[in-house]
């Protein structure tokens, strides 16, 4: 691991051109270029919305008011878009580039990072959509009287915004060094067994319905399946980025600290498997 | 390198030492039946599954720095891998391979282009991959895209480029990183006349600064165009080193071995041709011979050729005229001749039906340059007003010219007469 972030360190550059490249390749020839960071994530909230809230009919809680479980489901999916979209980018970034780990002497420790860390600008690009959600839902606080006796019954503050927004760069870096470490382990092993890409699509499909992001987490709890969360590192993240953003409320630091040490657990993992077979990277393509 | 030539090592060393070391590198790739079995492999014990493929080995190299080496070998020799080999790309299974200075490789020219970007955004990738830092990059850009000639192309998307567009860019970058070892791999057979003679040019440079080349080819012409040492690969292993002359020897009867095996194999499927013709007459099984009338499908410029045509009379037939039409493979007819018209012709009686025999046609020296060719043997009926197919036989056998030499380019191989005159007298004649 250290000799892989030895090699991230000594190609900074040539992982800042990667990153460059990969945020315009998305957008080269696209006419609304970076906005579709912004859009990509709305568009999928309102499928989720349609799809559980209108069809559905679920309520998250009598407490919460409609904007706050927009801004929950939001914030949900924006950071899990990040996560989902890396792992399977990077499953496979090894094989997309065989002629650069064939053809030259290539740091290839920089593909699945520049991945992570393009999935994470493009996740800063579409913060200011969740700021202007934000502030919209502090200017229109619940009306309902329902909605406002629950809240007072249950202390929810509703929406709330402050110092604790200084956790989130915090967060950030955590999620990219857990999602690094998936993702290295993810390039490597599709290169033993290629179908890795295609399982990687169905995993992380099931992974994101397990994970409390268009539903309450107490949900799960109530139905037998609370264990699920205890393990998902996922959520833990989720939960934190939502207490953040949404309630202003720091980090639970056990739970910050556990998932630090889950990230970097993840990244060990990943790099070590990583590293160990890229010798033969050249010959496995 | 090169025992035989002690000397050239000895003053290339003096010079300041080994570029390239290898000393009993191998490479050894495994061969799955299945892929999954790669993935056993990985987590299951029980292994190695798969078989043990040796692309290369027992590799003993000592290249000094500002030589210029050939590589050659036919396909599959291993030249690939003992070049991934030696620029580092990947490690040797046995053995060990060092190097000194930094290696450009012309591997595959702009690997690592993105399409969608321009020439101008490919450059500073590309030269960042090559391991080059900002400022070096920047002070070598203009020299760059004023080397690759692409004028205003340069700023738009490289999908819009030509191979040949394609190929000046890589070039461009790649040779301009200054590198201390630059290999190439046939990688100038692309582009055109006027780009091909400044890549040599730039080469001419890098062999003056002092500068190592490795050239991988697999024609032994433009390597001896190039280099003075030669490294000659077969199935994997250096067969022969030295200087290209040394090579040339063994190289050529490798390949008139390996020539006559694709002849061969060629000939054999001779049948699917056309072929007309009345039918008194078949000829049957035509035969090459090359110097000291050895059987062969493999020819020199310059060395005697012999074709013998066998024939089988089916019915009896009037004064036929045998004739042999030489094309090269392209379908350039080169030349045609029979035994009728002729300063003193042959003129056949009557074939009586049943009889067999041969006609030959021979050229005393061979008057055609490298490549491939096909004879096309035809009998004819000259008493009718037209002369009328009895049997025509197109592409009735392949041959092939090799010419290690490369003494004279283009078709045909002619007795040339050179000489030169400084301040009126003839001072150096030179008859070919």
């Amino acid at each position: 691991m250290i000799q892989i972030l030895k090699g991230l360190a000594h190609n900074r550059h040539l992982l800042r051109d990667f990153v460059v490249r990969d945020l315009k390749a998305r957008y080269v020839g696209s006419s609304m270029g970076f906005f579709w960071s912004v859009v990509y994530p709305i568009m999928n909230l309102f499928v989720y919305l349609f799809v559980f809230q209108i069809v559905l009919q679920m309520t998250w809680s009598p407490d919460k008011s409609s904007q706050e479980v927009v801004l929950l489901m939001l914030v949900g999916i924006v950071a899990w878009t990040a996560f989902s979209e890396t792992l399977s980018r990077a499953t496979n970034t090894l094989v997309d580039n065989a002629n650069l780990i064939q053809k030259v002497v290539f740091p290839s420790e920089i593909l699945p990072v520049y991945i992570t860390i393009s999935a994470l600008i493009n996740l800063i690009i579409a913060l200011p959509v969740v700021g202007l959600a934000l502030v919209y839902g502090m200017m229109n606080p619940p009306t309902d009287p329902a909605t406002v006796a629950a809240a007072q019954a249950s202390g929810n503050l509703g929406i709330q915004v402050g110092a604790a927004l200084v956790w989130l760069p915090v967060l950030l870096v955590l999620q990219g060094i857990f999602t690094a470490g998936i993702a290295y382990f993810l390039a490597t092993f599709n290169l033993f067994w290629r179908d890795t890409i295609h399982i990687i699509g169905v995993v992380v499909t099931v992974w994101m319905f397990l994970t409390p992001i268009f539903y309450p987490a107490d949900r799960m709890v109530t139905e037998g399946f609370g264990w699920m969360l205890t393990y998902n590192p996922m959520h833990w993240l989720l939960d934190m980025y939502r207490g953040v953003m949404v309630k202003n409320i720091a980090p639970d630091l056990q739970q910050l600290a556990l998932f630090a040490g889950v990230a970097l657990v993840s990244l060990f993992l990943g790099a070590t498997f990583f590293s160990s077979q890229r010798e033969r990277f050249p010959d496995l393509l | 390198m090169y025992e035989k030539k002690s000397r050239e090592a000895s003053t290339a060393s003096a010079a300041g030492g080994s570029a390239i070391i290898a000393r009993g590198a191998g490479k050894a790739y495994r061969m799955y039946e299945k892929p999954v079995h790669r993935l056993w492999d990985l987590i299951l014990p029980g292994g190695p599954r798969g078989k043990e493929f040796w692309a290369v080995r027992d590799v003993y190299l000592d290249i000094p720095q500002g030589a210029t080496v050939g590589i050659i070998g036919e396909n599959g020799a291993g030249k690939s891998t003992l070049l991934k080999l030696l620029t580092g790309i990947t490690r040797p299974t046995v053995g060990e391979v060092k190097t000194n200075g930094r290696i450009a490789s012309l591997l595959e020219l702009g690997a690592g282009f993105h399409p969608e970007f321009s020439g101008r955004e490919n450059i500073r990738l590309n030269c960042s991959i090559l391991g080059m830092t900002e400022e070096e990059t920047e002070e070598r850009f203009h020299k760059i895209v004023e080397f690759s000639e692409l004028g205003e192309f340069i700023d738009r998307p490289v999908k819009t480029y030509s191979s040949g567009m394609h190929v000046r860019l890589g070039f461009s970058v790649a040779t301009t990183v200054d590198p201390d070892i630059l290999i190439i791999d046939e990688a100038l057979s692309v582009g055109d006349e006027h780009f091909k003679g400044k890549c040599i040019n730039r080469l001419n440079e890098f062999q003056e600064q002092g500068k190592t080349t490795l050239f991988v080819s697999h024609d032994m012409g433009s390597v001896k165009s190039m280099c003075k040492h030669v490294v000659l690969m077969h199935e994997g292993r250096v067969l022969e080193q030295g200087t290209a002359e040394d090579v040339a020897d063994e190289y050529l009867k490798r390949a008139h071995v390996r020539g006559n095996e694709r002849m061969s194999a060629i000939n054999r499927t001779t049948d699917e041709y056309p072929r007309w013709g009345s039918g008194e007459i078949r000829t049957g099984q035509v035969e090459l011979f090359g110097p000291d009338d050895s059987a062969t499908n493999v020819f020199q410029p310059g060395s005697p050729f012999r074709a013998r045509i066998h024939f089988e009379a089916k019915e009896t037939c009037k004064q036929p005229v045998f004739g042999l039409g030489v094309y090269r493979s392209d379908g350039t007819y080169v030349n045609g001749s029979n035994h009728l018209w002729r300063r003193s012709p042959i003129e056949l009686d009557e074939v009586k039906a049943g009889t067999k025999g041969y006609v030959e046609m021979a050229f005393e020296s061979l008057p055609l340059l490298q490549g491939a060719y096909y004879l096309t043997v035809f009998v004819y009926d000259h008493n009718k007003t037209a002369p009328t197919p009895i049997d025509h036989r197109e592409h009735a056998v392949s041959f092939e010219v090799m010419d290690a030499n490369h003494m004279q380019h283009g078709l045909l191989f002619l007795p040339t007469r050179w000489s030169v005159t400084v301040d009126g007298a003839e001072e150096r004649v030179s008859a070919e």
